[in-house]
């Protein structure tokens, strides 16, 4: 294949380099014994990770992140996936409209929802940052988590919950014997995907900060923009090493390209 | 166990079951739209039309100025360039890589996919960080072409940098959306089309990327939009000296707390994604009609 299309194989390559070439350079210099931004490193040492877990900030925002990013991601859901099924199930009037209302942020850019939130409900309603954190990462999950638990119901055959009512079983239970477990995939999904695209946000978080607090991809940005240190080198390859986790586990769980592919 | 024997019979017990109407499933709804209407229209709209200490005159006012501003037009005019070349730039290498993969061998498409879209998992930061190491002063390029006795080359706070950093950011995106095109593509026409004389490159401009359009104009909007409103890259490649809508934004809200006019930007930028949406909604639709 790659001999018999020089040119095509070529651009690809190029991509390839692009893509992962910034990102390996950055594990070299996060290793560097010197106190530089220099790629090869100077020398081999650990200092920039211990560094790194020494500095207050990092660990504060790194918790901010994970707490912001669970409670987000278990709204999102148990908002997105009644709605989903009432979407798919309950032939609403207004269907589309509605549908996209709930993809409606993914068009309006993450910037302005956190100006609009800072303005609306930090400065206005006396929200506090992680109160806002938590609102605006929900609006930006609910179009995730409907579209993802939305494919695996379009996929699944409505007439078994038919079925299982037409045998005698009542709502609630057909829901749990048989919609919840044709769903599970696609909320397993979304779990994922809501909690990693939460965790890895800048430009909504961005201006939903206040004293103190910070999500860790905002907290990484402004000591980027201060410091010329290797610490954030070092930061960033945990980061790599959770996610390659992430990606492991998810391979396992669901298969990877199936969660982010999409 | 006794069962209820006739449908009558069956609808008895369950009315003796029930004493309210079931409320319909179209209930579940409600809180998610709830939500929706305060979380999200409300304040986007209000910060749009009437920011708090401005009324939507004012934002017309700081809109209008905005566009004719002498300054403010090349931030506008950059943000457009900047957002083309790394959409064309991102479906000339995205593609390749696109197409290779939907036409390899054995277990390679899944395993080379992963590896496409695996950066999809790193924040912004990690990903852009790196270029700083590459693009500097005293930077892996700079040193190379020093020496090769060219002197030392600052790219770093350059459009070029801007543009860099968003094809890495974006090329997954490109090669998901011509993928899942190219990947439904009955690969016997490429075959036919070789068969019947056409050379490798002819059957690739004439049957392969024709036929994979839509979703490449699908990645070229999600490219398009994420570029005109991505804040990290432009403001760790471009810095104050090379502004974007974006950054522009951010030092409005950040530095001068010039609300009315924050609000005439974000106006802009999302005014920007919408139309682009709208037009390429559009062509897909005359595409696919005429093909």
């Amino acid at each position: 294949m790659i001999l018999r299309r020089p040119f095509l194989s070529l651009l690809a390559a190029a991509a390839f380099v692009l893509m992962l070439g910034p990102v390996v350079i950055l594990v070299g210099v996060a290793f560097t014994a010197g106190s530089t931004l220099a790629f090869p490193p100077e020398g081999l040492s650990l200092r920039w990770f211990r560094a790194a877990l020494a500095y207050g900030p990092f660990i504060d925002s790194f918790g901010t992140s994970m707490l912001v990013a669970a409670v987000s991601t278990v709204i999102a859901l148990a908002l997105g996936v009644p709605a989903t099924l009432a979407l798919h199930r309950g032939h609403p009037r207004g269907r589309r409209i509605m549908e996209n209302l709930f993809f409606a942020p993914i068009v309006v850019p993450e910037l302005v929802l956190g100006l609009a939130l800072f303005q609306q409900l930090m400065v206005g309603m006396r929200v506090t940052a992680v109160g806002a954190l938590i609102v605006g990462h929900t609006v930006l999950l609910l179009p995730y988590t409907v579209r993802v638990v939305g494919a695996s119901l379009a996929l699944a055959d409505a007439r078994l919950e038919e079925a299982a009512r037409g045998l005698g079983a009542g709502p609630v239970r057909t829901f749990f014997t048989v919609t919840l477990p044709v769903m599970a995939p696609g909320i397993l999904s979304a779990t994922i995907l809501a909690f990693i695209t939460s965790l890895n946000n800048v430009p909504l978080s961005l201006l939903l900060t206040g004293p103190g607090v910070a999500t860790l991809p905002v907290e990484m940005l402004n000591y980027v923009q201060s410091s010329f240190d290797p610490v954030v080198a070092a930061v960033s390859v945990l980061l790599l090493a959770l996610s390659v986790a992430v990606a492991l586990a998810t391979e396992r769980l669901v298969g990877f390209t199936k969660v982010f592919g999409r | 166990m006794s069962r209820p024997s006739t449908s009558a019979e069956a609808a008895r017990v369950a009315s003796r079951r029930r004493l309210l109407p079931r409320p319909p499933i179209t209930i579940l709804l409600v809180p998610g739209l709830a939500v929706m209407l305060f979380a999200f229209c409300y304040p986007v709209v209000a910060t749009l039309a009437w920011p708090p200490d401005g009324d939507p005159a004012t934002v017309a006012r700081e809109t209008g100025s905005l566009l004719t501003d002498p300054y403010l037009l090349p931030v506008i005019a950059r943000t457009v360039r900047v957002a083309v070349l790394t959409t064309a730039l991102c479906l000339l290498m995205g593609f390749p890589v696109a197409y290779l993969i939907s036409r390899a061998p054995g277990p390679w498409p899944g395993r080379l996919l992963a590896l496409a879209i695996f950066p999809l998992l790193l924040n912004t930061v990690v990903r852009t960080y790196g270029w700083i190491v590459v693009l500097g002063g005293n930077g892996l390029i700079s040193r190379i072409s020093e020496a090769l006795g060219l002197g030392r080359v600052q790219l770093l706070y350059t459009e070029t940098a801007i543009v860099l950093g968003l094809v890495q950011l974006f090329l997954p995106l490109m090669i998901l959306s011509a993928y899942s095109s190219l990947s439904q593509q009955d690969h016997r026409l490429e075959e036919a089309a070789r068969g019947l004389g056409a050379s490798p490159g002819r059957a690739f401009r004439d049957v392969v990327f024709p036929l994979a359009l839509p979703g490449a104009l699908v990645g070229c909007t999600l490219v398009f939009a994420g570029a005109v409103t991505a804040f990290t890259t432009p403001q760790l490649l471009g810095g104050p000296r090379e502004r974007l809508l974006s950054t522009l934004l951010y030092s409005r809200v950040n530095v001068s707390l010039d609300w009315p006019s924050a609000s005439a930007i974000a106006l802009v930028m999302t005014a920007l994604v919408l139309v682009v949406g709208a037009l390429s909604g559009r062509l897909g639709k005359i595409g696919s009609t005429t093909s």
